[in-house]
């Protein structure tokens, strides 16, 4: 049982992770990034592929190598997010929303096959894998890596909350949430605090991305998919465009699927991960902590 | 509100010059350019019967018949269907496994597909559609992924494995329909018309409805439009066009895998509606049959050929998101009246 | 507005027409199907083969199209068959998906070929099986193996590769010669793999030494496997049979091994890749796998692989020796039957006996099926897989 939750809270940091970037861009510019996902797959990739141009002397490093690893491809990620919002979406700014979102899907595609142009269509082995301890805590089996990937990842989520609480660009990405056009009248950089926007969720997909491919060891070019689904799901549970509730979607769908998994069996989880989706959207599309999702004059 | 600047509805200029563009977009704007159209799929065998062509070009009518359902859904009532597969997957296993349980021919399942299909709309479209179109999208990529594991999972399914050895479309004593050219033939019939069913649906007042929520859904409902009925129905009308194109589907590869109804198929699907023109029944026709043939064609190249449509997509949304084929309006032009042309007279004074 | 009409209508009429008429010969009014008008009675003999060119199986079409071109080019060297009749393959692509499997076997069949040497993922096989057999084109299909293939019942098929079904007798002959008394079972939900495990599961309980305590299906595509993990610690299973793709086995594996699992690991050849160990780490060593023997694990295979290296600069993989073999296998019957005429040629593969292959001197069972499966047990050392039971 304390396995059960163990588990469903390793993998909801890693949803968290992803639900945030989903959150805060969907915050600022009513926008849901379909590509989101695709960018924790490049995140895994870019990392792939530096700690491959670096050769022996990064696997021997194991952990720190990674920490350097991930910063890298947090920029990289980071950027590429940026590019991606200046080409496909600022243009499309005042358009209807069917166009902002086809165009995402159209980014999506150009992302995951890109890089199976690229890279092969094959699944790849992680270069740097990460071992450790076992410990039993509570009657759960709790590994070292797994503890290291999520003080990581709390680190990581700690930061935006102060970030976007604490400094002027955070009070401007709440400001232009409440309201775009006000806050250009009040002399914000509209502009310049959406591609920071973009960068720092990019940049956290990224970070889940390196963090993914170390801890499970395998990357593919659809491994994006279905987890920017999932995170959207979570992101939807804690209420979308609220930062903190991401963090408590992605660990409560985390548990859901953990449980679920233990009732449903295996090969339903992903219909069981999307059923909740629509019963909270039904139910309560609020989320636990948000705002409304439908719309009303 | 953010601004809509979405002028795709404006009507067509007056033909004031006789250039050759001018001359080529009135020929293709003709109301009866559908016969041309239909005269070639006719005689086409006739140019190419190999077993490899009748295969690639029913199965080209087939993604027409989905794009055109699809159309209905995206491009006159504005709901993005992400996970539009679905219906396919419903119309081709009914269809499947009735006739194999029954030892039917696969024709005769017509009625329980219909049935199957608007039952699967009502229940996707019910707790879709009070939703925003954001999420209208992701919930609808949701149903169609549980569609296709439901399919992968159950027994009556067949499982992974699917249903396989089906049953021909129809066999009239000796004569079996489902030879490769008498097929062939009826896939040409049945598509034009269900390709013309749809474009008259757009043309008719629930046309006019459906255009109207997809423009601005507050006013439509304010003006006394029942827009979650509105709604409603577009989706069943797209469900019941995937059923059908789910029939032949089934006759025509004589097996149903889940593997067919991944969210690839619904992207593509998409693509050759956007790609060919939201809203115009005549584009989207084109634009399937662009991205079903395409592939086919360059098959050296088949590594790129989802990358090159993704990037289509981007750019066609950034630069001509009205498509290859604009929608136009569809309000006769009228004619000068008496008042008309003293306006006309009294603003040139 | 009718001057607009009658253009219309007139362009439409002339594009027909002058359709119709210019490209006369391919179509209905042509000679018929026949590109060339009918078989020639020399010329070279096409062999078709529909497999995996692009998509993630992409690397086992290429072994199988290059072991495939080595058997040709190695037969018209030594002057053909049918008096000096030169062999011409021609590959399509199956991406392993039904659809493009279909097309592409209309392909071949339009193209004229004798016989199809072709199939891998049996998703996409089985829907080609009537298009081939409309065709009268015989099938010796040197991968795809579900049982699916076999109960079709069709006259023209002729499996290759051993079934599902003489997989699950290899595991279980490994069973009960090591002495398990609980397995588990897991497969990923596809025709290929399921077939596996439902065999092995009424095999093993039908034959009584050891029990099968847990048979679960778990989702390909995703990276945590943590509930499955449990239900195999939890079932108490002394060995786990793993037969879906190495992609989500070596996941399984590493996850298996984190959680402390110490029983045995064993899986089936789908996951019998070195990629396998790529991904599994240190966990992969140790680990079983039933699988028809490979190149690197074929006794007297040397020769071969060098000629192989030679020919295509790359290192030959799963299924190259049977795609090999198959078109030996198809020369042989075209020669025996002494034509290029399907039902003949059918006949041939039936009454073939003791031909040469490298899983063994074959024989057809009333089936079509090989009645040696040919399936050995390796053992993964030091990254690769080794010969550790050949189950004779």
């Amino acid at each position: 049982m304390s396995q059960i939750i163990w588990d469903g809270l390793f993998v909801g940091s890693f949803y968290a992770l992803i639900a945030l970037g989903y959150s805060m861009v969907y915050g600022i510019i009513k926008l849901l990034n379909f590509a989101h996902g695709d960018l924790y797959m490049l995140g895994a990739f870019i990392g792939f592929a530096v700690i491959a141009s670096f050769g022996g002397l990064a696997t021997s490093l194991g952990l720190f190598a990674l920490i350097v690893v991930m910063m890298l491809s947090m920029v990289i990620t980071g950027t590429v997010g940026v590019v991606i919002e200046r080409l496909a979406y600022r243009p499309l700014r005042g358009a209807p929303r069917l166009a902002v979102l086809i165009t995402a899907v159209g980014a999506s595609f150009t992302l995951e096959y890109g890089i199976a142009a690229i890279a092969g269509p094959n699944p790849r082995g992680f270069p740097i894998r990460l071992t450790g301890d076992v410990f039993v805590v509570l009657g759960a089996r709790v590994t070292l890596p797994q503890i290291v990937l999520m003080i990581i990842a709390g680190l990581l989520m700690i930061a935006l909350d102060t970030y976007i609480r604490r400094t002027s660009t955070g009070r401007a990405m709440r400001a232009i949430s409440l309201d775009m056009k006000g806050a250009l009248l009040m002399g914000v950089n509209v502009n310049a605090v959406i591609s920071r926007t973009f960068f720092i969720g990019s940049a956290l997909a990224g970070a889940a991305g390196v963090m993914a491919g170390a801890y499970y060891g395998k990357i593919d070019f659809l491994m994006g998919f279905i987890i920017g689904l999932k995170a959207f799901t979570a992101a939807v549970i804690g209420g979308i465009g609220n930062i903190r509730g991401a963090m408590l979607g992605g660990l409560v769908l985390g548990l859901i699927e953990a449980f679920g998994s233990e009732l449903v069996g295996g090969q339903w989880r992903d219909a069981f991960a999307f059923a909740v989706l629509i019963l909270f959207l039904t139910l309560r599309p609020t989320g636990i902590l948000g705002e409304r999702v439908t719309e009303r004059v | 509100m953010s601004e809509n600047t979405d002028t795709t509805f404006a009507p067509p200029p007056p033909r004031t010059k006789n250039t050759l563009g001018a001359r080529l977009t009135a020929i293709f704007e003709n109301k009866y350019i559908g016969w041309p159209a239909l005269g070639i799929a006719l005689l086409m065998p006739f140019i190419t019967a190999s077993a490899y062509s009748l295969n690639v070009m029913t199965t080209a009518l087939i993604f027409v018949v989905l794009a055109a359902g699809l159309n209905i859904v995206v491009g006159y009532c504005g709901l993005l269907d992400l996970g539009y597969i679905a219906f396919l997957a419903v119309g081709a296993y009914t269809a499947g496994i009735l006739s194999k349980m029954f030892e039917l021919p696969v024709l005769f399942t017509l009625p329980a597909v219909i049935v199957m299909t608007v039952l699967a709309g009502l229940l996707i479209g019910a707790p879709t559609l009070r939703l925003r179109s954001d999420y209208l999208a992701i919930v609808t990529l949701g149903f169609g992924e549980i569609t296709r594991i439901t399919a992968n999972n159950l027994q009556l399914t067949g499982g992974p494995s699917g249903i396989f050895g089906i049953p021909s479309f129809l066999t009239i004593g000796e004569l079996d329909l489902q030879q490769p050219v008498i097929f062939y033939y009826i896939t040409v019939v049945m598509v034009a018309g269900l390709v013309l069913a749809a474009a008259r649906l757009g043309k008719s007042r629930l046309g006019r409805a459906w255009r109207y929520v997809k423009e601005d859904e507050d006013a439509a409902e304010a003006m006394g439009i029942h827009t979650y009925k509105v709604k409603l129905l577009a989706y069943i009308f797209g469900a019941v066009w995937g059923g059908f194109a789910g029939i032949l589907f089934a006759s025509h590869l004589s097996a149903v895998s889940p593997q067919s109804f991944l969210f690839l198929q619904s992207a593509l699907v998409l693509m050759a509606v956007v790609l060919g023109g939201m809203g115009n029944m005549k584009g989207v026709v084109i634009g399937a049959l662009v991205i079903s043939l395409l592939p086919e064609l360059l098959r050296d190249f088949a590594e790129y050929r989802y990358l090159v449509f993704g990037v289509l997509l981007v750019v066609v949304m950034v630069f001509r998101p009205q498509g290859f084929w604009p929608a136009r309006g569809y309000e006769p032009e009228r004619k000068m009246t008496a008042v008309d042309a003293a306006v006309a007279e009294g603003r040139s004074r | 507005m009718k001057n607009t009409r009658r253009t219309t209508a007139l362009l439409g009429m002339a594009a027909a027409v002058l359709l119709a008429t210019t490209a006369c010969s391919g179509g209905l009014l042509g000679g018929g199907d026949a590109e060339d008008g009918g078989e020639a009675a020399s010329g070279p003999i096409k062999i078709g083969m529909v497999i995996p060119i692009s998509g993630s199986s992409a690397p086992s079409g290429e072994y199988m199209q290059n072991g495939a071109q080595l058997a040709v080019n190695e037969i018209n060297d030594a002057g053909g068959i049918l008096d000096g009749r030169m062999l011409e393959l021609l590959v399509e692509d199956e991406a392993c998906d039904a659809q493009q499997g279909v097309a592409s076997a209309n392909k071949l069949v339009s193209s004229e070929v004798v016989v199809s040497v072709g199939g891998y993922c049996s998703g996409a096989t089985l829907p080609q099986l009537p298009i081939f057999g409309g065709a009268n084109i015989p099938m010796i299909i040197p991968a795809a193996n579900s049982q699916d293939l076999v109960r079709e019942g069709l006259d023209n098929v002729f499996l290759i590769n051993g079934t599902g079904l003489q997989q699950s007798t290899a595991a279980l002959d490994f069973i009960t010669k090591s002495g398990y008394a609980t397995v588990a079972l897991v497969d990923d939900n596809t025709s290929y793999s399921t077939d596996i495990t439902t065999e092995t599961e009424s095999q093993v309980t039908g034959d009584g030494t050891a029990e099968v305590v847990l048979n679960t299906s778990v989702n390909a595509g995703e990276s945590d496997y943590s509930a499955v993990v449990r239900d195999i610690t939890g079932s108490g299973a002394e060995i786990v049979y793993w037969t879906g793709y190495y992609q989500e086995g070596g996941l399984i594996i590493d996850q298996l091994r984190q959680a402390g699992y110490t029983g045995d690991i064993m899986v089936a050849d789908g996951s019998a890749d070195a990629t396998l160990a790529e991904i599994a780490g240190d966990a992969a060593e140790g680990v079983f796998a039933t699988m028809t023997p490979t190149p690197d694990t074929l006794e007297g295979a040397e020769e071969w692989i060098a000629n192989y290296e030679a020919e295509f600069g790359a290192t030959p993989g799963p299924y190259s020796t049977q795609a090999y073999d198959a078109v030996r296998l198809a020369a042989e019957a075209i020669e025996t039957a002494g034509s290029t005429d399907g039902a003949e040629i059918i006949t041939a593969l039936e009454g073939i006996s003791g031909f040469e292959m490298f899983s063994g001197p074959l024989e057809f069972t009333d089936e079509h099926t090989l009645s040696n499966g040919g399936f050995v047990i390796l053992k993964m050392e030091g990254g690769k897989f080794i010969l550790e039971d050949s189950l004779s």
